[in-house]
């Protein structure tokens, strides 16, 4: 009976809507979320991608030394009250930039553009306010800040960033957290991409409920990473992997890092002399 | 909400980041209790999903789009502890990789968003879930409890920032960092997320929640068994002691006019003492007299304007000729 | 109904299309050959409008599809209700909470009527023998069943072409025949389609047309599909098979 079933599906025709080409003349809908939902993802896994080819440029200045030393100019931009310091710096900055390829210069001052920009506008009302010193101030240091972040970013594959953080008491087990971490934004990125881009082709009309698709979207994406985690521990426990995890970290110096640590060591006596005028 | 660095001072991103240290320890060590072993991977991939949901864009009225942060969804989805790890990387990958959010001020950021956020939004759906045992009522808590945990994070970033100008001024009484004080980065702050970002939030927590209760219950977290009152009692108010402290260390830093004197001196005596020992062991910007633009020679300038027309040009010719590159091809 | 007119396309640095001829009819089953990585998949995604070409044009019932045109809400889900396309990965399309939802997704977008809308639903399941999971949830069927919902969510939209990313991936040896005669029925009933495969023992039912791409990312063959596989010595030149594979 069931066989008899079976056998009359397979030869009776298809339904006849499927036979008809479809005369659909699309209404417009505002679902511009999911095309900004797929760029945001895009440049995020491209970020990510890039960053992990990061070639090793000729002169490379010691991980250790370039994370120890863009945390310190950090903090003496942020305390530097010397309009001037913060001068130098940005200057220092551009020429370490313009030193750099093309595409990253691009990349790094999109972001460094983008937050003075965002930090300027936010400061227009303290200008109206007399506040126009500490205003011009702020944005300064805020693109030398970003600038400064960028090209260590720019310059350095984010495993030995991770790898350099071992010489900064962070512990291991955090150090394979935060790999861990990069390498299933990207995996869960795209998988999240193609429901995204399927989501997309599917929407040809008026969706009704954005929230709905969305939400699904997002939920497969925690079930998905539920899974993986789970796969990944009995993946790391077959290959004997009881929690204890190493970094090793070899790091030499070379003519270049004595280069940078005069050069930063010049800074920070800038730091003083501006201060002290 | 993510803070830029040069926004906050030094000295607050130092009490923020040290206000954060006992929270990640905690949390590590409650992720170790709760999970049989110490499963590892689920902090880095459930860091990837948090990430990963800050970048999805949520459909607004009028055709605009907004994201949400999704603190309080992973602590209903992961607990709370594994909530404020999974936001921290999420967080520093952010400000180290994309420039989003401050390095300096990461532990403020992690303190906004890895802590108050999933912890007071996860406190205030556990209240209502275990008050109104109905579904409904669970409902009812994830949708208030996401809504508040934004904006009782977005609350406390308005009075980080609004408490710069009164606490880090420089002789002339400009301020040095933020220069807006709480009575405009308070309604700044709050007002669009009251508005906005927390109905954003709370949208996207319910649905998705729903959604993962439909397909996968067993996935989410099922909830501390034990009273949760008492470590909540002690988050609460360490959350309202925190600007309490940088009022203390503000002081430290010897950095007001006369007429604030007083005024931070009475923030100090709430607390009861002004920590000394700061006060005298950090003070050389103290010991430093005004600053002046003036002060560089002539031919430094000159120098200093040189190199940085140099780099600026080959910034500019090297990105221009990038440009041509490309443009020749397609 | 498709024309491809010299296109290329890279990713950043690297290309995945390299200088792409291809016109394919109405009617027509093609299947897209060639070793890993060799641009199948982004010509698919072409196809599709979910990307478009750095250089050339590519023009779908005679009209050009660039860029530009496809920021045009309107134009954009024109497009892709006439092409169906079937990810390789079935978790990453299937987003509802329940099949008939999933089925029902596309329909209901359409503004047609609720009645209509489940009529066809309906059809989809029955087509694709899946009524039982009606009220299931997607994401825990199995490999076969999920990429059968998939199919049929697709389907529900009435695309003129169907565009397969690897469709026998994953599946058991019954349920690959199974869809090869459903896809050699629907491209009997007038469906267009558009399948990359690996899978050497069946491309030839459910293609006629076979169009080969080798590691340089452009097309080196474009035969019947029975003769390119005839053709061992270049099968081999592809690197598609290995240096002792024999028909």
């Amino acid at each position: 009976m069931g066989a008899m079933k079976h056998m009359k599906k397979e030869t009776s025709n298809m339904p006849d809507w499927l036979l008809e080409t479809e005369n659909y003349i699309p209404e417009s809908d505002q679902d511009t979320f999911v095309n900004k939902s797929i760029l945001s993802l895009l440049k995020v896994i491209a970020r990510i991608k890039s960053q992990d080819q990061e070639k090793q440029a000729k002169l490379q200045v010691n991980v250790t030394l370039h994370v120890a030393f863009t945390f310190i100019l950090l903090i003496l931009l942020s305390l530097s009250r010397s309009f001037i310091f913060v001068i130098v710096i940005n200057v220092y900055l551009l020429l370490i930039l313009s030193a750099m390829d093309a595409e990253k210069i691009v990349k790094i001052l999109k972001v460094s553009i983008g937050v003075s920009f965002f930090t300027f506008l936010v400061m227009v009302p303290a200008i109206f306010w007399g506040n126009h010193f500490s205003s011009i101030m702020i944005t300064s240091k805020a693109f030398a800040t970003v600038t400064a972040v960028g090209i260590l970013s720019h310059s350095t594959k984010w495993g030995t960033i991770t790898s350099a953080f071992k010489r900064f008491m962070v512990p291991d087990i955090f150090i394979l957290v935060l790999d861990i971490t990069i390498k299933y934004i990207v995996m869960l990125g795209e998988f999240a991409l193609n429901m995204l881009y399927a989501l997309k082709l599917r929407s040809i009309g008026r969706n009704k409920s954005k929230y709905t698709s969305l939400s699904g979207i997002a939920g497969n994406m925690f079930i998905k990473s539920k899974e993986m985690a789970e796969d990944m521990y009995q993946a790391m426990e077959c290959r004997g992997f009881t929690g204890e995890y190493h970094v090793y970290y070899k790091s030499r110096f070379q003519y270049i890092d004595y280069i940078y640590l005069i050069v930063n060591v010049a800074i920070f006596i800038l730091f003083f002399y501006f201060q002290n005028i | 909400m993510h803070i830029p660095d040069n926004y906050l001072s030094p000295a607050t991103c130092a009490v923020m980041t040290t206000a954060m240290v006992p929270v990640w320890v905690k949390s590590v060590r409650k992720m170790k209790e709760e999970i049989p072993k110490v499963k590892i991977p689920l902090l880095g991939i459930g860091a990837a999903f948090s990430f990963l949901l800050m970048m999805f864009n949520v459909p607004l009225p009028g055709g605009t789009t907004g994201h949400a942060v999704g603190g309080t969804l992973l602590a209903i989805l992961l607990g709370p502890y594994a909530a404020c790890i999974s936001v921290t990387v999420a967080l520093l990958i952010q400000a180290l990789l994309f420039g989003d959010g401050g390095i300096l001020a990461f532990g403020a950021n992690c303190f906004n968003m890895a802590f108050v956020l999933p912890f007071f939004g996860y406190f205030i759906y556990k209240f209502i879930k275990d008050r109104v045992r109905t579904e409904k009522g669970e409902y009812v808590g994830i949708a208030i409890g996401s809504y508040m945990g934004i904006n009782v994070a977005a609350f406390i970033a308005a009075i980080e920032f609004g408490l710069q100008p009164l606490l880090f001024k420089d002789a002339t009484g400009q301020p040095l960092y933020c220069p807006y004080s709480l009575s405009v980065s308070i309604p700044a702050m709050t007002i669009p997320h009251l508005l906005v970002a927390g109905v954003i939030e709370m949208i996207f927590t319910v649905a998705i929640v729903a959604y993962i209760k439909k397909v996968s219950p067993g996935t989410i977290y099922d909830g501390a068994k034990q009273k949760t009152n008492a470590i909540y009692g002690l988050i609460a108010l360490l959350i309202c002691f925190t600007p309490l402290g940088l009022l203390a260390t503000g002081t430290a830093w010897g950095e007001w006019g006369t007429d604030e004197i007083k005024e931070v001196a009475s923030g100090g005596n709430v607390l009861g003492y002004i920590p000394k020992g700061m006060k005298d062991g950090f003070n050389f910007e103290a010991i430093m007299p005004d600053y002046a633009i003036s002060g560089l020679p002539e031919v430094a300038g000159y120098i200093l304007s040189a190199l940085a027309g140099v780099a600026i040009l080959i910034i500019l010719f090297k990105v221009i000729s990038s440009f041509m590159k490309s443009g020749s091809k397609a | 109904m498709i024309e491809i007119k010299e296109v290329y396309y890279s990713y950043s640095e690297e290309v995945a299309l390299n200088n792409i001829n291809l016109a394919i009819n109405k009617g027509e089953a093609v299947a897209l050959l060639g070793p890993n990585g060799s641009g199948k998949s982004t010509l698919l995604k072409l196809m599709n409008g979910i990307i478009s070409p750095s250089r050339g044009t590519y023009k779908f019932n005679n009209e050009e599809i660039t860029e530009k045109r496809l920021r045009d809400n309107r134009f954009a889900k024109e497009l892709h209700q006439k092409i169906g396309f079937i990810f390789q990965n079935s978790d990453t399309q299937l987003f509802c909470s329940n099949v008939y939802d999933e089925i029902a997704f596309g329909p209901r977008q359409m503004g047609i009527s609720e009645s209509e809308v489940e009529k066809r639903v309906e059809d989809c399941l029955e087509l694709l023998s899946i009524d039982k999971l009606k009220d299931k949830t997607p994401y825990h069927l199995s490999g076969g069943e999920k990429r059968k919902v998939a199919i049929a969510c697709v389907l529900s939209l009435n695309p003129e072409v169907l565009v397969l990313d690897e469709p026998m991936n994953g599946l058991d040896p019954r349920t690959q025949r199974w869809l090869v005669e459903f896809l050699t029925r629907l491209n009997k009933a007038g469906k267009t389609l558009i399948t990359s495969t690996h899978n050497l023992e069946l491309v030839h039912e459910i293609s006629n047309r076979a169009i080969l791409f080798d590691e340089t990312h452009s097309i080196v063959a474009d035969m019947p599909t029975n003769k390119l596989l005839e053709d061992v010595e270049l099968l081999k030149k592809v690197n598609l098979v290995d240096p002792f594979y024999k028909r």
